[in-house]
């Protein structure tokens, strides 16, 4: 797998023989390997192998795309005709101008942790499934049940188009997942941890050892059943690094997505305001920035430009939204490398990738003493974010803080706020960082694989708890 | 292409992947697998995606799965390849023979014995679902781009205020088959044609929230209508959404719409009634068969046979007969759902709740969710027995499928006043535990509506919920 053959070789033959036009080639090779236990069972395990080429043209200001599930530079060719053909049929669309030249990545491009990780055999993997879910369950009599999942992606991309990219990718994402169940006089509460990371598994388990996590869910499903609801309404919280990634990513990511933007999404318009804080800076990033390894790493986008650094704002004001290229045109910008897609069937949209608050000068000492009465909340559950920057998301641990003090566990809630009022209601943030959502996947007609994450961060939200 | 030219296409299709998956189970056996499962689809896709009201792009795209799944001596190999090439199928074949040489043994893992014609269990129920529409088989990227157009049309022409982020619509049509080593042999082909819309409203400075919609027909002439409803329900709910103003918090009753109960009560219970969970320790109805954990007014099935859902079939994920089944019949418990491996664990018959696709192991769930309609009349009696409260028409949160517990965020939701909706409102949270509120349910719908294409459900009543206004 490793010594595999250059495959911007076949697309750059295919694309000799294509003709007049821009023709953007990418073929995907995606192999996944895979296991998953609970309670002693192996329910999976898996190998995947999803690999083809993804043809996008554009004719006479139409866009078209089909796809070829051959590596052939016959079946190529075949599906850039049939993507003509779509384009063709599909004037009068919204006319695209042709795109603007840009510089566009060439050459080689491998990950950190590739030879270490597809070298590793998958008993390992088992082993370390089979120990850490045995780990769980026995952790204590309350625990009915324990799940653990490890798996990896292999992915390799090649990227040809017609005016210039020809770039060579290969990665490697390895994701962990423990869960337990507790169960009490009818009660049961679960508690799970999941990392994920670009990289081997130094990466993959750069906080917490595999033995670690299973302990901390089985620990928390456990006090999770002594545990009271907060009481909801607006409150002040601290969010944890995993949350502060949440809300980076669905709370204001999403809103800047030079799509959406376009929609009329609540950034619309906004360029050079202030939003937030001025304690914020908030970045998107190809890279992994600040610590190794973060989920959403990309060397090139599925447009075949590099994917840097995306200041999205700079302490406090909005000074760019998230490109592909044919946005960047319309916007008269440079592309950001955020054109991003699934598999090869799909087409690139613009997507978020490593999502992020630059960290402060709080520590979390200090943040906890500053704050007179609220909650602190940990561990994400998901979240969505809505075209007006309303935005929600689960939180699986809460804290509550009276006089700068902490207080025993409490189930998480949800909370809520609208996206740039939150931010401005930032008056303090921690100094330290994590990227924390690196199992994480983004849903926006197809699935992404992203990370985000910042410092902890004190801010304004409605809590939305339970009623008496 | 003609009609004829268009079935005879289908059925070499067809054809081609049953003789992929035969090939894959013999080649599993010479890679020294025991048993030996393998499960294809061909799936052909015309779509046209329309980003801010205007045609964004088209696409074609065709491609194939197949799934193989191996036993030896009770230990468990999956692999999966979109490669149909024989050197593609021989690796497939040897990857999850060597994976099942490394798990450990499990004495209920194994295959699933034929046992006769899908469908017509119990008796009585109706033949499989005949799926294949030829008229809707025949449409091309020419026909979505055109109906597409239309939706989106329908949409932006009824107010300039009404802005459409998202819209796709997609006509599909697959292939499926499967093949094991004890002989069984099962194939469908199936035509649908789905569609989704994201948008909002706009008035000067003020953007809505947006509000989503998605159906999914099978039958050509049933397209319009269903389209005209979604692009209509989008249009009002975005507009209902301007001018949004504050709830108020309280704990008692909500009237929730038939995706709101879906998510908050419906979807914790179907899956607490999968009988793995149950074997397992994580469901919370765990020893209730038969037991009263609802109110009398929740009756659920899980229908297969309905050609206007999604998940109709002929046969589930192992090639077992499917059937329309009671799981809460009047509050009561009234059967769990079974695959293969969970019906050895308890020594019954699997249900054919064998779900999922080539690219997974076969797991478990519903074909298609069907909630019994209630007494409680249309949407304005419903909204009368409310008198006050809140009215939510779509869910944002989260919903733990073990413990129960949600919450999140009220989307598209109105404050009632008087069995009147008096105003739109936002940031608002509701919070509460599904098992709970299964016994809260003060009134059902007298109509169930096709939700997002794939289960049917009428409007709730249900009180006790937590709602925390911003």
């Amino acid at each position: 797998m490793t010594d595999a053959p250059d495959p911007t070789d076949l697309l750059q033959e295919a694309l000799d023989e294509a003709g007049d036009g821009f023709v953007e080639l990418r073929s995907h090779r995606k192999r996944t390997r895979g296991v998953a236990v609970e309670k002693g069972r192996v329910d999976s395990a898996r190998t995947s192998e999803h690999t083809g080429v993804g043809v996008r043209v554009l004719v006479g200001g139409a866009w078209g795309f089909a796809s070829t599930d051959r590596l052939e530079a016959r079946a190529v060719r075949e599906a850039i005709d049939d993507a003509r053909r779509v384009a063709r049929a599909s004037r009068p669309a919204r006319a695209q101008a042709d795109l603007p030249p840009v510089e566009l990545a060439r050459g080689r491009f491998d990950a950190e942790g590739l030879e270490e990780t597809l070298e590793r055999p998958i008993d390992e993997a088992l082993d370390l499934a089979l120990g850490l879910e045995r780990q769980a369950r026995e952790a204590s009599g309350s625990i009915q049940s324990a799940t653990c999942a490890y798996s990896e992606v292999y992915e390799e991309k090649g990227i040809v188009t017609s005016d210039g990219a020809r770039a060579w990718t290969r990665l490697v994402r390895p994701e962990l997942y423990v869960e337990a169940v507790a169960a009490r006089d009818g009660e049961l509460q679960r508690a799970y941890e999941a990392v994920g990371a670009t990289g081997g598994w130094e990466c993959l388990f750069r906080r917490h050892s595999g033995p670690e996590l299973a302990e901390r869910a089985a620990k928390n499903a456990v006090d999770l059943l002594d545990a009271d609801y907060p009481a909801g309404g607006r409150r002040k919280v601290l969010l944890s690094p995993s949350l502060v990634g949440l809300l980076t990513h669905e709370a204001i990511g999403h809103t800047v997505e030079a799509d959406f933007v376009r929609a009329g999404s609540c950034a619309a318009g906004k360029l050079g305001e202030r939003v937030a804080s001025e304690l914020v800076t908030l970045c998107d990033s190809g890279q992994s920035e600040l610590i190794d390894g973060a989920g959403g790493t990309i060397a090139v986008d599925d447009e075949g430009v590099a994917a840097g650094r995306c200041v999205i704002i700079e302490q406090g004001k909005l000074v760019s939204y998230l490109h592909d290229r044919a946005s960047a045109a319309h916007f008269e910008t440079a592309p950001t490398g955020n054109a991003r897609a699934w598999e090869y069937g799909d087409a690139p949209l613009i997507r978020m990738r490593n999502t992020y608050i630059e960290p402060g000068q709080s520590t979390l000492e200090e943040l906890i003493a500053n704050t007179e009465d609220g909650l602190l909340l940990d561990g994400c559950a998901g979240g969505q974010a809505d075209a007006n920057g309303e935005f929600m998301f689960g939180t699986r641990e809460a804290y509550p803080i009276r006089q700068g003090k902490l207080g025993p566990l409490m189930r998480g809630a949800n909370i809520s706020g609208v996206a740039f009022d939150v931010l401005q209601t930032v008056d303090g943030v921690g100094d330290s960082f994590r990227w924390d959502l690196g199992a994480g996947h983004c849903g926006k007609g197809q699935p992404a694989k992203v990370d985000a994450g910042g410092p902890w961060l004190s801010c304004e939200v409605i809590v939305g708890g339970r009623q008496t | 292409m003609s009609a004829t030219s268009e079935r005879r296409e289908a059925a070499t299709e067809l054809a081609r992947v049953e003789e992929r998956c035969a090939e894959l189970c013999e080649l599993a056996g010479a890679a020294g697998a025991e048993q030996a499962e393998a499960y294809g689809q061909r799936v052909r896709l015309r779509s046209a995606r329309f980003e801010k009201g205007e045609l964004a792009l088209g696409k074609a795209t065709d491609g194939t799965a197949i799934g193989l799944r191996v036993f030896d001596a009770g230990r468990l190999g999956f692999a999966h390849t979109n490669q149909t090439d024989g050197e593609a199928l021989e690796r497939t074949a040897r990857d999850a023979a060597a994976l099942a040489a490394l798990t450990p043994p499990d004495e209920a893992n194994g295959l699933c014995e034929p046992e006769g014609e899908p469908a017509g269990e119990p008796a009585g129920e109706p033949a499989p679902p005949d799926l294949w529409r030829a008229d809707t088989a025949a449409l091309d990227v020419e026909a979505a781009l055109e109906h597409g157009a239309r939706f989106v049309q329908r949409m932006t022409a009824s107010d300039p205020r009404v802005r459409i982020d998202e819209a796709t619509l997609t006509v599909g049509r697959s292939h499926t088959a499967l093949a094991n080593g004890l002989g069984l042999r099962r194939a469908e082909s199936d035509a649908w044609i789905s569609f989704g819309a994201l948008g909002m409203a706009v008035e000067g400075n003020e953007v809505g929230g947006f509000h989503s919609v998605h159906d999914f027909v099978r039958d050509l002439g049933e397209l319009d209508q269903a389209l005209e409803r979604c692009a209509d329900e989008l249009t009002g709910v975005a507009l209902a959404n301007l001018g949004a103003g504050a709830a108020e918090s309280y704990r008692g009753p909500v009237l929730l719409a038939p995706s709101a109960f879906a998510a908050l009560v419906v979807s914790p219970i179907v899956s607490a009634s999968g009988a793995i969970a149950v074997q397992r320790g994580r469901s919370a109805l765990a020893g209730r068969l038969g037991e009263r954990f609802a109110s009398e007014r929740l009756t659920i099935h899980d229908d297969p046979s309905d050609p206007e859902l999604a998940g109709a079939t002929g046969f589930d994920r192992e090639g077992q007969p499917v059937a329309r089944r009671a799981l809460v019949a009047e509050g009561r418990l009234e059967a769990l759902m079974y695959n293969g491996y969970a019906a050895r664990v308890d020594g019954v018959a699997t249900t054919g709740n064998a779900a999922g696709g080539p690219r997974s192991v076969p797991g478990l769930g519903a074909h298609g969710v069907c909630v019994a309609p209630g007494d409680g009349g249309d949407e304005e009696q419903m909204l009368t027995a409310l008198g006050r409260g809140l009215w939510v028409r779509r869910f944002s949160g989260t919903v733990d499928p073990i413990s129960g517990d949600f919450s999140g965020v009220a989307k598209g939701a109105c404050w009632v006043e008087g069995g009147r909706v008096t105003r739109s409102v936002r940031e608002t949270l509701v919070a509460g535990n599904a098992f709970e509120l299964a016994s809260s349910i003060l009134a059902l719908g007298s109509h169930s509506e096709r939700c997002y294409g794939s289960a049917r459900l009428p409007m709730a009543l249900i009180d006790s919920v937590s709602v925390t206004a911003g």
